[in-house]
C-alpha cells in the first residue's frame, strides 16, 4: 500500500540532548522509530522536537514522545506528538503537512457567522428544534411500543399512526413554514444565506433523518436535483427508518413545488404524444426529440406505450451525470424488452455548459422536431441561459418546437427548499425568461404554467420560410 | 436600463491594475454604494486573473475581454478568453466548482471549505484555489459559464439578482 514507505533519517531533540534515529510510517497519526547509535528508550520520555531529513530537506516536528513496543518488527516502539498532531500520511507520502487541528483554524470565522442573525428567527428556530424533538421522542417512542410485532402488524400500525398523528404533524410543518415565510420576508438575499446557514445548522440532526432531505443537503453527485433526488419525488412515498423520518422525507415531496416536478413529466409527455399524429418526420420516417439535462428520462414511460410509438421517435438523451445516463438507459432497455421492439437513442454524456463548443453537434445530430429541457435552466444564470437558448434554437428544425422549464419567481417553496433543503434555484418571472431568446426573428415565443403555476414553460416555435410569408402550406413530409 | 462598458486587454499581470481600476471608477460612477463597488471590482480581478492564468492565446487571438454591465441592481460581468483542448481538465474542474459552490445556500460554507482544503495543500502549490470562492462569499456573486463554437470561454459573475 505504501511502497515508498522507506526509512526516514531523523533526530530527537531535548535541550542540549539529540539522539540520531530511523523513522518509519507506522500508521496516519504515529512512527515506528528505533536508534541509530543503539541506545535503548526510557518510557514516556517527551522530546521537545523531531527533525526530519529528507532529500536533503530538513522538516522540524513539535512535541513528541515514545510508547515503547519493544522488539515490534526490530524496532523501539511508535513516536507519536503531544502538542501539534501531524497527518503523517500526508507528510510522507504526499509531502504536505497538515495538522490535525487546521479544522480548528476556521473555528473563529465559524462561531462568528452566527452574529447578524435576528432575534426573532433565532427564537422561531429554538422553538421550530423544541418542537421537533418533542414530536419526534413521541413518534419514535410509539415506534418502539410495537417493535416486536410481526412485520405485516407493524406496517398496518405505522400506516393508521400517519395518518392520524402523522398527517397533524405535517400539518404543523405546514404553519411553521408560512411563519418562516412572515419572518424572513423582508430579508435580502445576503441575510437569507446567513440564516439559512444558522437554520441548518441549529436543525441537521433533524434533516439527516428524512432521506430526502439529507440528499438535498448533501448532494452526493456535487449537485442538487439529482437523478435519484427525482425518483423521490416521483414516488412520492413515506420513505425513512422511523415514523418520524418517513414523515419529514414526505412532507417536503408533497409541497406543490415538488408536485410540479411530477407534473412537468406530464405536460412533456402530452406535448409528444400529440405528436405522434403529427406528419413531420424525417427521411427514415422519425421524429427527433432531444432531452437537454434528460436525467434518468422517465417521461419516456409514459409516452412509449406500443412498439409503433417506439418506430415513430428517435432520441437523443444529454446529460452531465453518466448515473443519470445509466438509468435511462436502463429504462429504455426496460420499454424495449417489454414491447418487445427497438428505440433509436443517442446517448450524449456532455455539459450544457461545454456542449455549445462541440463544432459537429449540428453536423453530428442534425436538427430537431422537438427539443425540451425541463430542469436545467433553474440553474443557468442569464448569460448561460441566453447562451444554451440560442443554441438549442439553432438545433430546431423549421416548423420545430421546444420547451423549456423554470421555476417562476413565486414559487411557495422557495424558503422551504433554500432554508431546508439547502436548494438554490435560479428564478425567473415570464418576462426574464422570454429575453433570454435573442436574434431569432423566425421564433414565435410563449409562456405558460403547469397546473400548481410554479413550473413555467418557455415555448419556442420556429417558424417555417412560409410561416413567415403567411402563405399555407401543408406539413414537409 | 442596462449601462455597460467593455475592456479588451493583452494577457498580462501588469495590464490587469489598468481594467482594476477603470471599472472600479465605472462601478462607482453609477451609483453602486463603496462596499459594493469594492466587493465586485475584487470579482472582476479574480475572473481576469483566471482569464489571463489559464487562457490560451495566440499571436491571432491574444485578447481578454471584459464586458460590465449594469440592470438596475443587478450587475453582470463577462470575462472571455481563448481556450484549447488543453485547458479540457481545467474546464471540467471550473464546470465542477462552480457547481460545488453554487450547492451551497450561503457561498460561506464554499469557502471555509476552500480554506480548509488550502490548509492541505503541498507547499509548492501556489494555486489558492480560492478565487472562485471569494467571488461568491466575498463577491455575492452568482458564478456560471459556457465554452462556446470557436473555443471561447465566457465565464460570468452575476449579482444581486
Ligand atoms: N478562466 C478559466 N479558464 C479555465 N479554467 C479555469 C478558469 N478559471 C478557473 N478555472 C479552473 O477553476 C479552478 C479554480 O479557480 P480559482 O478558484 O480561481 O483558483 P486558482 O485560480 O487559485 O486556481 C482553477 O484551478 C482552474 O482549474
Ligand atoms: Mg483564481
Amino acid at each position: 500500500m505504501y511502497p515508498n514507505a522507506s526509512e526516514v533519517k531523523a533526530n530527537l531533540v531535548e535541550g542540549p540532548t539529540t539522539i540520531p534515529i530511523d523513522v518509519k510510517f507506522s500508521s496516519k497519526y504515529s512512527l515506528l522509530i528505533r536508534s541509530r547509535n543503539g541506545n535503548s528508550f526510557d518510557p514516556d520520555t517527551e522530546f521537545s522536537k523531531l527533525v526530519l531529513e529528507r532529500e536533503g530537506e530538513r522538516i522540524e516536528l513539535g512535541r513528541c514522545r515514545i510508547l515503547p513496543e519493544p522488539n515490534h518488527e526490530g524496532y523501539a516502539g511508535r513516536l507519536i506528538f503531544t502538542r501539534d498532531v501531524y497527518d503523517l500520511e500526508s507528510l510522507l507520502f504526499h509531502n504536505k503537512l497538515v495538522r490535525l487541528q487546521n479544522a480548528f483554524l476556521n473555528l473563529p470565522l465559524i462561531l462568528a457567522h452566527k452574529h447578524k442573525i435576528s432575534q426573532s428567527f433565532k427564537n422561531y428556530t429554538a422553538n421550530l428544534t423544541y418542537d421537533l424533538s418533542v414530536y419526534k421522542n413521541l413518534f419514535d417512542s410509539l415506534d418502539a411500543e410495537y417493535a416486536d410485532e410481526p412485520e405485516n402488524i407493524k406496517a398496518s400500525l405505522q400506516e393508521t399512526i400517519i395518518a392520524a398523528e402523522g398527517r397533524k404533524f405535517m400539518a404543523f410543518l405546514d404553519d411553521k413554514l408560512q411563519e418562516l415565510a412572515r419572518i424572513v420576508r423582508n430579508f435580502s438575499r445576503e441575510e437569507h444565506e446567513r440564516h439559512g446557514f444558522y437554520f441548518r445548522k441549529q436543525l441537521w440532526n433533524f434533516i439527516r433523518c428524512a432521506p430526502f432531505m439529507a440528499r438535498t443537503n448533501l448532494k452526493p453527485r456535487g449537485y442538487a436535483g439529482d437523478s435519484e433526488m427525482m425518483s423521490m419525488i416521483y414516488a412520492n412515498d413515506y420513505w425513512g427508518d422511523s415514523t418520524f423520518a418517513k414523515l419529514l422525507h414526505k412532507h417536503p415531496i408533497e409541497h406543490p413545488a415538488a408536485q410540479a416536478v411530477r407534473n412537468r413529466r406530464h405536460v412533456i409527455g402530452k406535448i409528444i404524444e400529440a405528436m405522434k399524429s403529427d406528419g413531420c418526420r424525417n427521411r427514415s420516417g422519425k421524429q427527433k426529440i432531444l432531452s437537454v439535462a434528460c436525467g434518468p428520462a422517465r417521461e419516456l414511460e409514459d409516452i412509449l406505450l406500443a412498439a409503433d410509438d417506439c418506430r415513430g421517435f428517435h432520441f437523443a438523451l444529454l446529460d452531465q451525470d453518466r448515473a443519470a445516463l445509466h438509468e435511462a438507459a436502463k429504462l429504455v432497455d426496460q420499454i424495449e424488452s417489454k414491447l418487445n421492439t427497438h428505440i433509436g437513442v443517442d446517448y450524449l454524456n456532455e455539459s450544457v455548459r461545454t456542449m455549445l463548443a462541440t463544432p459537429q453537434l449540428k453536423t453530428k445530430l442534425g436538427q430537431f422536431h422537438f427539443v425540451y429541457s425541463m430542469g436545467l435552466f433553474d440553474y443557468l444564470t442569464p448569460p448561460v441561459a441566453s447562451a444554451v437558448l440560442g443554441k438549442l434554437y439553432q438545433l430546431l428544425k423549421p416548423g420545430g418546437e421546444m420547451v423549456i422549464g423554470n421555476y417562476h419567481i413565486s414559487n411557495p417553496g422557495r424558503h422551504y427548499m433554500e432554508y431546508w433543503l439547502d436548494w438554490v434555484l435560479f428564478y425567473r418571472t415570464e418576462e426574464d425568461f422570454k429575453h433570454l431568446l435573442k436574434d431569432a426573428p423566425d421564433a414565435e415565443v410563449d409562456v405558460f404554467f403547469d397546473d400548481t403555476g410554479v413550473q413555467m414553460f418557455l415555448r419556442v416555435k420556429k417558424k417555417r420560410k412560409m410561416d413567415s410569408d403567411s402563405s399555407f402550406l401543408p406539413a414537409e413530409v | 436600463m442596462t449601462r455597460s462598458i467593455k475592456f479588451t486587454l493583452k494577457p498580462r499581470w501588469n495590464e490587469i491594475e489598468k481594467i482594476r481600476n477603470r471599472s472600479r471608477r465605472f462601478l462607482a460612477s453609477h451609483g453602486l454604494s463603496d462596499d459594493n463597488v469594492q466587493a465586485f471590482t475584487m470579482v472582476i480581478s479574480e475572473l481576469i486573473e483566471n482569464s489571463v492564468k489559464y487562457g490560451k492565446f495566440e499571436t491571432s487571438n491574444n485578447e481578454v475581454i471584459v464586458d460590465i454591465q449594469i440592470n438596475g441592481k443587478t450587475v453582470t460581468v463577462e470575462v472571455i478568453n481563448p481556450v484549447d483542448e488543453t485547458v479540457y481538465t481545467h474546464l471540467k474542474a471550473l464546470d465542477k466548482t462552480i457547481q460545488w459552490i453554487r450547492g451551497f445556500q450561503d457561498p460561506f460554507e464554499a469557502y471555509v471549505e476552500r480554506l480548509k482544503a488550502v490548509a492541505k495543500k503541498p507547499l509548492d502549490d501556489d494555486d489558492s484555489g480560492l478565487g472562485l470562492a471569494r467571488i461568491a462569499y466575498e463577491g455575492q456573486a452568482i458564478l456560471d459559464f459556457f465554452l462556446s463554437e470557436d473555443h471561447i470561454l465566457n465565464v460570468s459573475a452575476v449579482s444581486n439578482p
